[in-house]
């Protein structure tokens, strides 16, 4: 397998779940497996609750984590505690979370560990920070898409993507879907300006003028059906700070002013938007970029879904790989392993 | 009384304590549940204190005080670990963590004050000891795990799991019985050193406050107080920093004005603008600054100490409490009255008593109020626009409009003199004419009026306090 070069090219990594039971799991450990260990300083955290033994949802049997002798790891001291291996602790952070405060540790044996970490995006990108600042080389997140986490995963360098059966048991549907988050994540970032003036923004709508001045638009936010353009004859940029929305993406579309504009949001996964007016918006001449931006080094599929149904994984790895031209790799299959 | 209690009074409190740069978290909560000072020998021991480190901050290079700032910012609140060390129990892995890493942060930064002889000023209980417990192969690194060294048991079983992962599982659990056996042996070697702990935290965070303290003293301009002998407080061009700040934003200058009071009640008068509640407020500030052992902003004081402190101010949240603004104000002064009777030394500063009642009522008020006060053991400031008969209180003036311009000096002036520059003021405000000049009609109306008819006829009537003002000015014409 290559894309484990790959991903030594980047300082972080994100691994995403599309769905729960996707194999996101089986895709950290499968990763952390074949990392050079020896060479590489790396550190593994979470944003929110992971490596429980079932999950707590479906209460089906889930893969721990395993880490190496060797690696670094961010977890909840709840978990710390419940840890299958001999570690020492390098750091007692002031990072809460409802499991307790992030402890960071090394791993003197190998073994298993229940995984947990930051639980907000400044959180998140203060504890890689620190782990660069230790001299780390990598740090790998295991990310959540469909979990309710205030952490993006987009802060990462790197990202691998895992979809499968628990998404839909449709290949049609589930080949579709993927592409679409696929073609999300690979928005390409807006010109370089417009990163410095609108990355400290946390919230609101604003706008860029052809004179590089930055407007706050209204107190309304972009969810709300009131929103009104207006006085915005010079926009250049329209930034969604927030959530981006079907309803606001509409109106940016019928909008003729805004014809000529660039829609900027923070990052892919602030992009709530469905596939049909996503394409729409696109289609009557839209452009759309973002602060953030991660490189997708793979995708990885889990064919079979927690109810049971199995998706033929050549057919499927096939399907997909066409649609998103990129590698796409079912690492439940035994010959991967 | 915890800091905590009085953070939020509108004196402006907060403002000043947010300017300091603390490090640590936990010094920030310590120093809220700080209780206020009451004698002058613990309010001079920690001016003492404090006097050292604005020393060592003159003195030293700034990238040094850089690092133990830097190095200060470790400093974590551990107050439940070392509780249950007092009490006995069997510490996990993170909790010797963090008695180890606290361990160690003492031993540096009192390595760090002992070079620049400033050991004597705070005190730090050496750890190094502890150091030795929790660090058997000597690394001196602030990392922590049951090391092989404690047993060599452990030591063979843990090479035994690298060897074998396949029997990690059973390994693991004799792993962790040995484990539990060193931690409680550890444990017990730490129990006698639980009470050194606890008091090198707090030192910790005693010197990271009194680092914060000197560096603003500098950066404010505050000075040093002396403790009055005599229960009088005088103060130098004092200035608040919160409004002196707000002023300097819109690019004016705040004027430092200069007081004295103590036994007697003082009460200030003085035009409307002419910074009469500035001067309350920052009278408390530095009361308060004062018996937390802040510097103060003024050039010279000299403070009399006080065991409560009351500074009732009209507009507080008295919606939100359901009251009226009257009830409210009434409320506090109340509170002030009972508090004099308990005994106690207690400073008053009462803004504008009754002010939102009619004239009549709020004059009879605020003289008996006075009256009420007017005992040893409270000394009370209070500003009015009332004309007020008093026997035996100072009055000051705010000097008021000066050539165009505001002068707000405090001068000494006789009894019942109270200025009336308000309609002068509203006019340089660009106040609506037609308003204005109705009103000064009005003034030599009553004016010409009360010449001519006695006074208690002129009591009754609506505008009897303007008709008072109106007598005055026409007097003094």
């Amino acid at each position: 397998m290559t894309f484990i070069d790959d991903i030594l090219n980047y300082d972080s990594l994100s691994i995403v779940g599309l769905q729960k039971n996707t194999g996101k799991t089986v895709s950290l450990n499968y990763v952390l497996d074949r990392l050079p260990v020896e060479s590489k300083r790396i550190a593994v955290t979470s944003i929110g609750i992971d490596g429980e033994t079932t999950d707590q949802v479906t209460r089906t049997k889930k893969p721990e984590i395993y880490l190496r002798q060797g690696m670094y790891f961010g977890t909840s001291e709840m978990h710390y505690r419940k840890r299958r291996l001999v570690s020492e602790l390098i750091d007692v952070s002031d990072e809460n979370t409802s499991l307790g405060r992030v402890v960071t540790a090394k791993a003197l044996t190998g073994g298993k560990i229940l995984l947990s970490g930051p639980s907000s995006s400044s959180g998140l990108k203060r504890w890689m920070k620190d782990m660069h600042r230790v001299g780390l080389d990598l740090v790998i997140i295991d990310g959540a898409l469909s979990r309710m986490s205030l952490a993006s995963p987009a802060v990462s360098q790197s990202m691998i993507l895992a979809t499968g059966a628990a998404y839909s048991t449709n290949m049609n549907t589930l080949v579709q879907q993927t592409a679409y988050v696929v073609e999300l994540i690979k928005i390409p970032l807006t010109e370089e300006a417009n990163l410095k003036l609108l990355m400290p923004i946390e919230k609101g709508v604003w706008y860029v003028d052809d004179e590089g001045a930055l407007h706050e638009l209204s107190n309304i936010s972009a969810l709300s059906q009131e929103f009104r353009f207006e006085g915005m004859d010079r926009c250049k940029t329209l930034y969604v700070a927030g959530a981006l929305v079907d309803g606001f993406l509409e109106k940016v579309r019928k909008n003729p002013k805004l014809k000529t504009c660039e829609l900027v949001v923070r990052d892919f996964t602030k992009i709530f938007v469905s596939q049909q007016q996503y394409k729409m918006f696109l289609k009557a001449g839209g452009m759309i970029r973002v602060l953030q931006k991660s490189k997708l080094i793979a995708v990885t599929v889990n064919p079979t879904s927690p109810l049971g149904v199995t998706l033929d994984s050549d057919t499927l790895c096939g399907r997909l790989s066409e649609a998103i031209q990129l590698p796409v790799y079912d690492l439940m299959k035994k010959e991967c392993n | 009384m915890q800091l905590r209690d009085n953070i939020e009074s509108p004196c402006g409190l907060r403002y000043v304590f947010e300017q300091l740069e603390l490090q640590a978290g936990y010094t920030r909560r310590w120093m809220l549940d700080m209780p206020m000072m009451r004698t002058g020998d613990e309010i001079v021991r920690s001016y003492e204190v404090l006097r050292q480190f604005v020393r060592f901050v003159e003195e030293t290079d700034i990238p040094y005080i850089n690092t133990l700032q830097f190095r200060l910012q470790g400093l974590k609140d551990i107050r439940t670990t070392i509780r249950n060390l007092e009490q006995k129990a069997v510490l996990d892995d993170i909790e010797l963590f963090e008695v180890k890493h606290l361990s160690i942060l003492a031993v540096d930064v009192a390595e760090r004050m002992k070079t620049h002889g400033m050991d004597e000023a705070i005190a730090v209980p050496d750890l190094n000891e502890v150091i030795t417990i929790l660090d058997p192969d000597g690394l001196k690194m602030a990392t922590f795990y049951v090391y092989d060294s404690y047993c060599r048991e452990l030591q063979d079983l843990r090479s035994q799991m690298r060897q074998h992962p396949e029997q990690q599982e059973n390994l693991m659990a004799e792993c962790e019985e040995i484990e539990e056996g060193v931690r409680r042996d550890l444990c017990k070697k730490l129990y006698p050193f639980a009470k050194a702990l606890e008091e090198a935290q707090v030192a910790l965070a005693k010197i990271d406050m009194n680092l914060a303290k000197a560096i603003q003293m500098k950066q404010l301009g505050l000075c040093f107080p002396t403790i009055s002998k005599d229960d009088i407080s005088r103060y130098e061009a004092m200035f608040h920093p919160q409004v002196q700040d707000a002023l300097a934003q819109r690019k004016r200058e705040f004027q430092p004005v200069s007081m004295t009071f103590g036994h007697k009640p003082t009460l200030i008068t003085g035009a409307n603008m002419g910074g009469k509640t500035v001067v309350l407020k920052t009278l408390t500030l530095c009361q308060y600054l004062f018996q937390y052992g802040f510097g103060i902003p003024a050039k010279n004081a000299d403070i009399a100490v006080k065991d409560e402190i009351y500074f009732c101010i009209g507009d507080e949240q008295s919606i939100e409490k359901g009251l009226s603004s009257f009830a409210a104000e009434m409320k506090n002064i109340d509170a002030v009255i009972k508090a004099s009777r308990r005994g106690g030394n207690i400073l008053a500063l009462i803004d504008e008593p009754a002010r939102t009642t009619n004239p009549k009522e709020g004059t009879a008020l605020v003289s008996a109020l006075v009256k009420v006060l007017e005992v040893e053991n409270v000394s009370l400031v209070m500003t009015t626009h009332y004309d007020i008969e008093t026997n035996d209180s100072r009055r000051l003036r705010v000097k008021g409009f000066e050539n165009g311009a505001m002068n707000y000096e405090l001068v000494e002036v006789k009894d019942g003199e109270v200025p009336h520059e308000a309609l002068n003021i509203a006019e340089s405000l660009g106040i609506d004419n037609e308003w204005i000049e109705k009103a000064r009609g009005i003034l030599i109306m009553s004016n010409s009026t009360q010449l001519n008819i006695s006074n208690s006829i002129c009591l009754d009537l609506k505008w009897s306090n303007t008709t008072t003002l109106g007598k005055e000015k026409g007097g003094k014409a």
